[in-house]
C-alpha cells in the first residue's frame, strides 16, 4: 500500500521540478541512466575488490568526455581494519582546471564509490547489485547512498564541458573507496594527496543535504551539512581478583560494571547550540506546529532553557543534534560460568559535539562514573571535528539550485550525527558542506545501509541538473 | 584482634604453639626422593591446559596412567573412556583398578577431575600453565582445583605399591576430564560405566579439607558430605537496537544492568539443614565469643533469626553456607561497536540449598528482573539435587587420623556441605555415598583461588597430601581396615628434617 502511495506521490513531487527551465537532453538522460545502472550493478562492498574497477569505468567517462588523462587519477590503496576486514580499493581523482589563470582556489567535489554490504536473501524482491527500475524507482544498493551523486556530478561535468563551459577555478573531484569502512581515503586526501586536489578552498559532499518530501507531496526541507559529530570510542574496565563462584565476593567486576552503566544511563550531556544546528533549529521549527516546535523555539529564545532541549532530544527525529550522546553498545566479561569474573568490560559508543575534545568526553564519563575501580579508557585516536562556517555564496548557490528545481522548498544547515568523509578535511582546515541535490519521501524511502534501498528515477536527473546549476554559480564567475 | 579459641587453648596445650606457628613453614614429612617424584608429575599436570575444548584430556590420562603402569597395574586394568562433554569437547576419562589379591570387601572408589577452569594469560601475573614454585607455593592453574588431588591420589598409590602393600580390597581410581563444566564424566560413569566403577563408597579427591586463618589457627578440615545443587540461568535483553548515533530510549544494555543491580542485592531465604546444623555447632565452638562464633549461636538458637543468618554470611568463611546464592559470572552483549545492541546476556551461577528445586529459585529470579528480562536455565547443565551421604565412622577415622597426624588434634574433622559443584553429586544421586576427603590444606581465604586468578597451594600441602592419602587408603583397604584405623596410624616414613 505504501508503495502504491509512494507511486502516485511520485507524479505530484515530479511536477514541483517540472516548472523548473533546465533539463537534460534525451541523449545526457540515457546516458546518466546508463552510468548509473553499471555503478549499481558493481558490488563495491569491502572485501569483494571490485571498488577499483568502478574507479577505471567512472574515470573512463570523463575521459571519453575528453577531460585530459593525465588530470584523471585512479589511485589504488589498501583499506582495513580489525572489526571491517580488508580490501584493495582505489580513490579516484580528476581536476577540471581552470581557464586562464584561475580566480580562486579549487572547489573540490566529494563522494565514496563504497556501499554496505546488502543480502539478496534479506532484500524482498530484486537483487541489490542488479539496478531494477519499477513503480517509479530504481532499486538497488547505492542508489541512495551514494551512487547517484557519483553519477551526478560525473555527468554534470560532461554535460557542462560539452556545452562549453569555462570554470574561472579549478573544479577537482574527489572519489573514495572506504567512506563506509575505515575513511582512509579521505584521510589520504586530507593530507598525502592534498597537492594533486590543489589545496582546496572548500569541499562539496554528494554525501550530505539532499532534500525530501512528505508522503502527502509537501515539501519537508532540503538540508547542507556543515557539521558532524565526532565518533569516538571507550572502554570501561573493571578488574577484579574473581574467585570460585559458590562463594560470591562482596565486590564483583560485573556488578561495578553494571552500576556505571545505570550512572551513564541516567547522565545527560550539557544542551549546546553551534551556527549549524541554530539554524537547522530555525528551519525545522517553522515546520513543527506541534510541541516539538514549541520547544525548539523556547530552545532557540533561550540556549539555557535545558527542558526544552532535553524534550527536542527526547523525540525520535531529532535525537543526538541537541548534544553529545554516549551508548554503550557491546558488553564482554567473565571467563567461565562457575568463576567470579576477574574482567568485564563496556564498549561506549560516542558521537561527540563537533570543536569538543574526545579527551574531554573521557574526564566527563570518569566523573560520571565515579569509582577509581571502573577504568575509562579511548578506543581510538581520532580528533575533534570542526563545524565548517556557514559561506554565504556556498548557502546562496545550493539554495538557488534547491529552489530552482523544487520552488518553496525550505533549505537549511545541518549538523550530522554519523560520520563521513568530510571529518579529516574539516580537520585539516578545508570547510566541507553537504550539498547533493537528490531527493526522497521520507520516511518511506529512507533505507540507506538498509533493505530494498530505492532512488526516486526522477531524481537521479534533477540532481545532475542540481549540480549543474551549482557549478555554473560556484565556479562561472 | 580476635579472641583467641578459648576451647582449643584449655583442651589441647600442646596445639596452642603449633596454631602459633605458620603451617607453610613446618617441613614437610614425605621423604625426599618422593618429593622429587611427586614435584615432577604436579609439573607436568600443571603445565598441560586441559581446559575444555583444547583437546588435551588424554595427554593428562596417560601422565596418570602412565605412573599406575609403571608401578605394575596392568594394561587390562587402566581403561581410557574417550566421551564428549559441551557440543565439540571431545574429552576423556581414565578408570584404574588396582585389584587385591584376596578382596574381602566391596571396592572402593577414589574419584578426581582432570580438567581446569579457563585461565588467561593476560589475567595472570604469570602463565597460569608454567608451573612455578616461589615463596612456599606451587602456582598454576589446577594447584589447589585439584590436580594436586590426582597427584596426591596417583603418587600414594604407587608409594603403596613399590613398599609392597596389598589392599584387601579393589581401589578404583576414577579421573574425570569435565567435572567444571559439564559432568558428562561422572554422569556415566555412575551409570553406563558402573561395572567399572561400582564401590561401596567414594573418596573425593576434589578440593582439600583443612585450613588455618590468617593467624594459623587451625579451622578445621570439612568432609562434604552433601552439596548445593549446581545451576546456571542466562539473563537476556532483546532490543530492536538501531543505528549508536541515535541511541533510543530503551536500551538492552541498561535493562540489563537494572536486573543486575538488583542480582547484587537480593538475599534468598537462609535455611539450615542436619549437615550445616553439625557444621556450625562446630564453627560455633571454635570461634568462641567472637562475633561470627556469637552470629552462629544466635541462628542454632532460633533458625528464624534472619539478622544472624546475613552476619554469618557476610563473613568471607562461610559465605554460601546458609542459603541459595546466586552470582553474575560472565556478559555478553552487541554486535558491532557503532549499533545499538540487539540482546544482552548476563551468566548467573547459582549454587542451590539441598532441597530446593532449580524451579523454584529460576521463578525467584524472574520475579526480581521483571518482565524486560528473560531468565532461562542453562540447557548445557540441569542440576541434580543429591542427597546426604551418611556419614560412615570408618571413613571419618581414617580421615580424622591422618588429617591429625600432620596438624595435631587442633584440626577437627567435621562434616560439611560443599557450595561447589563435584563429581561426587552424580554418584550420590546413583546410590554410591561419597565423602570428599582430600588432605591439602591453605590459609584461608588468601589461598582460596580455585577457578580464580594466581592460584596455588603451599609446597607442604602437596606432599603432606601424598602421605594423607597413603594413610587413608591403608586404613580403608589395609587389613584390619576400619578397626585399626580408628587408632592414629602411624606415617609410613619418619618425619624428615631439615
Amino acid at each position: 500500500m505504501r508503495h502504491l502511495l509512494a507511486a502516485t506521490a511520485l507524479a505530484s513531487f515530479a511536477s514541483i521540478g517540472s516548472a523548473a527551465p533546465p533539463a537534460l537532453s534525451q541523449a545526457q538522460h540515457d546516458a546518466a541512466h546508463a552510468m548509473f545502472e553499471h555503478v549499481i550493478d558493481t558490488p563495491t562492498v569491502i572485501g569483494r575488490h571490485r571498488t577499483p574497477e568502478m574507479a577505471q569505468f567512472v574515470a573512463d567517462q570523463f575521459k571519453a568526455a575528453g577531460f585530459p588523462a593525465e588530470d584523471i587519477h585512479v589511485l589504488p590503496y589498501h583499506t582495513e581494519s580489525a572489526t571491517t576486514g580488508g580490501d584493495d580499493t582505489a580513490a579516484l581523482i580528476v581536476r577540471w582546471r581552470a581557464a586562464g589563470t584561475p580566480k580562486a582556489k579549487p572547489i573540490m567535489l566529494m563522494g565514496h564509490m563504497d556501499v554496505v554490504e546488502a543480502k539478496p536473501e534479506d532484500w524482498s524482491a530484486t537483487d541489490p547489485f542488479k539496478m531494477v527500475e519499477k513503480d517509479g524507482y530504481y532499486y538497488g544498493r547505492g542508489t541512495t547512498d551514494m551512487k547517484d551523486g557519483i553519477v551526478a556530478i560525473t555527468q554534470a561535468m560532461i554535460n557542462l564541458k560539452a556545452a562549453g563551459f569555462k570554470p574561472q577555478r579549478d573544479i577537482v573531484v574527489l572519489f573514495t573507496g572506504d567512506e563506509e569502512t575505515n575513511g582512509i581515503g579521505a584521510r589520504n586526501g586530507a593530507t598525502q594527496w592534498l597537492d594533486l586536489l590543489g589545496h582546496p578552498e572548500f569541499g562539496l559532499n554528494a554525501d550530505g543535504g539532499g532534500m525530501s518530501f512528505n508522503t502527502d507531496g509537501g515539501p519537508a526541507g532540503a538540508t547542507m551539512q556543515t557539521a558532524e559529530k565526532t565518533y569516538a570510542g571507550y572502554t570501561l574496565t573493571v578488574r577484579n581478583r574473581g574467585g570460585h563462584s559458590s562463594k560470591p565476593r562482596k565486590d564483583n567486576a560485573i556488578y561495578s560494571l553494571a552500576h556505571a552503566l545505570d550512572k551513564i544511563e541516567a547522565y545527560r550531556f550539557a544542551p549546546t547550540l553551534n551556527e549549524t544546528t541554530r539554524a537547522y533549529f530555525a528551519g525545522r521549527e517553522k515546520l513543527e506546529k506541534g510541541p516539538l516546535g514549541d520547544a525548539m523555539r523556547k530552545w532557540l529564545a533561550n540556549p539555557k532553557d535545558g527542558e526544552a532541549a532535553d524534550f527536542i532530544e527526547a523525540s525520535e527525529s531529532e535525537v543526538g543534534l541537541t548534544r553529545t550522546r554516549c551508548v554503550p553498545t557491546r558488553l564482554f566479561g567473565g571467563h567461565a560460568d562457575n568463576a567470579l569474573p576477574q574482567l568485564a568490560t563496556a564498549m561506549i559508543n560516542c558521537r561527540i559535539f563537533p570543536g569538543v575534545d574526545p579527551n574531554a568526553i573521557k574526564a566527563e564519563l570518569e566523573r560520571v562514573v565515579e569509582d577509581p575501580e571502573v577504568v575509562v579508557s579511548r578506543n581510538d585516536d581520532y580528533v575533534a571535528s570542526l563545524a565548517s562556517p556557514l559561506r554565504p555564496d556556498v548557502t546562496a548557490a545550493y539554495t538557488r539550485a534547491v529552489q530552482t528545481l523544487h520552488p518553496g522548498m525550505p533549505v537549511f544547515p545541518e549538523m550530522s550525527t554519523g560520520a563521513s568523509d568530510a571529518r579529516p578535511f574539516r580537520v585539516a582546515g578545508v570547510p566541507v558542506y553537504g550539498v547533493n541535490g537528490g531527493w526522497t519521501v521520507t520516511p518511506i524511502d529512507n533505507r540507506a545501509h538498509g533493505k530494498d534501498e530505492r532512488l526516486p528515477v526522477k531524481s537521479l536527473y534533477d540532481n545532475v541538473v542540481h549540480w549543474e546549476l551549482m557549478l555554473r554559480d560556484l565556479a562561472g564567475k | 584482634m580476635k579472641p583467641f579459641l578459648a576451647l582449643l587453648l584449655t583442651a589441647a596445650v600442646s596445639t596452642s604453639a603449633l596454631a602459633a606457628t605458620d603451617p607453610r613453614t613446618v617441613p614437610t614429612q614425605l621423604p625426599q626422593a618422593w618429593q622429587t617424584k611427586t614435584r615432577d608429575v604436579f609439573k607436568q599436570a600443571i603445565e598441560i591446559p586441559t581446559v575444555h575444548h583444547r583437546g588435551q584430556m588424554h595427554k593428562m590420562a596417560t601422565l596418570l596412567a602412565n605412573q599406575f603402569r609403571a608401578a605394575g597395574i596392568p594394561d587390562a586394568d587402566i581403561h581410557f573412556m574417550p566421551y564428549e562433554s559441551l557440543p565439540g569437547d571431545q574429552t576423556e576419562a581414565v578408570i584404574i583398578r588396582w585389584r587385591s589379591p584376596n578382596a574381602t570387601k566391596k571396592p572402593m572408589l577414589i574419584l578426581g577431575h582432570m580438567d581446569v577452569v579457563e585461565a588467561k594469560r593476560e589475567d595472570w601475573k604469570f602463565d597460569p600453565f608454567v608451573f612455578r614454585e616461589e615463596g612456599g607455593y606451587f602456582l598454576g592453574r589446577g594447584t589447589s582445583d585439584m590436580k594436586n588431588g590426582d597427584v596426591a591420589t596417583t603418587m600414594a598409590a604407587v608409594k603403596l605399591m613399590s613398599e609392597g602393600f596389598k589392599p584387601d580390597r579393589d581401589i578404583i581410581f576414577f579421573y574425570s576430564g569435565d567435572e567444571e563444566t559439564k559432568g558428562q564424566g561422572a554422569t556415566l560413569a555412575s551409570t553406563k560405566w558402573r561395572n567399572l566403577t561400582d564401590a561401596e563408597f567414594g573418596l573425593n579427591a576434589d578440593g582439600g579439607c583443612g585450613a588455618y586463618d590468617r593467624q594459623f589457627r587451625p579451622i578445621g578440615c570439612a568432609v562434604a558430605t552433601s552439596e548445593k545443587t549446581f545451576q546456571t540461568y542466562f539473563f537476556t535483553t532483546h532490543n530492536p537496537g538501531g543505528h549508536s548515533s541515535r541511541p533510543r530510549p530503551d536500551n538492552a544494555i541498561y535493562d540489563l544492568a537494572d536486573a543486575l543491580e538488583k542480582l547484587r542485592t537480593h538475599r534468598f531465604q537462609p535455611m539450615m539443614n542436619e549437615t550445616s546444623r553439625g557444621y556450625f555447632e562446630e564453627r560455633a565452638r571454635q570461634e568462641g565469643n567472637s562475633q561470627l562464633g556469637q552470629a552462629i549461636r544466635r541462628w542454632l538458637a532460633n533458625p528464624n533469626d534472619g539478622q544472624a543468618a546475613d552476619a554469618i554470611e557476610a563473613n568471607p568463611l562461610e559465605v554460601g553456607l546458609t542459603r541459595t546464592r546466586c552470582v553474575a559470572t560472565m556478559l555478553k552483549a552487541g554486535h558491532a561497536d557503532n549499533a545499538l545492541p540487539q540482546s544482552a546476556t548476563a551468566t548467573v551461577n547459582c549454587r542451590i540449598f539441598p532441597g530446593v528445586q532449580p524451579k523454584d529459585v529460576q521463578a525467584e529470579l524472574q520475579a526480581m528482573a521483571g518482565p524486560k528480562v528473560e531468565v532461562t536455565p542453562d540447557p548445557n547443565f540441569s542440576g541434580m539435587l543429591s542427597p546426604a551421604s551418611p556419614l560412615r565412622p570408618d571413613v571419618l577415622a581414617a580421615v580424622t587420623a591422618a588429617i591429625q597426624r600432620f596438624h595435631g588434634p587442633g584440626m577437627r574433622v567435621y562434616p560439611a556441605m560443599s557450595t561447589g559443584a563435584s563429581d561426587g553429586s552424580f554418584f550420590r544421586a546413583q546410590g554410591i555415598p561419597v565423602y570428599d576427603v582430600d588432605g591439602s590444606w591453605g590459609i584461608s581465604p588468601d589461598d582460596e583461588r580455585a577457578h580464580g586468578l594466581d592460584e596455588r597451594l603451599p609446597v607442604r600441602a602437596m606432599y603432606d597430601d601424598v602421605l594423607h592419602w597413603e594413610m587413608v587408603i591403608k586404613a580403608l583397604a589395609g587389613p584390619g581396615g576400619a578397626t585399626q584405623a580408628s587408632v592414629p596410624a602411624q606415617p609410613s616414613a619418619p618425619p624428615e628434617r631439615g
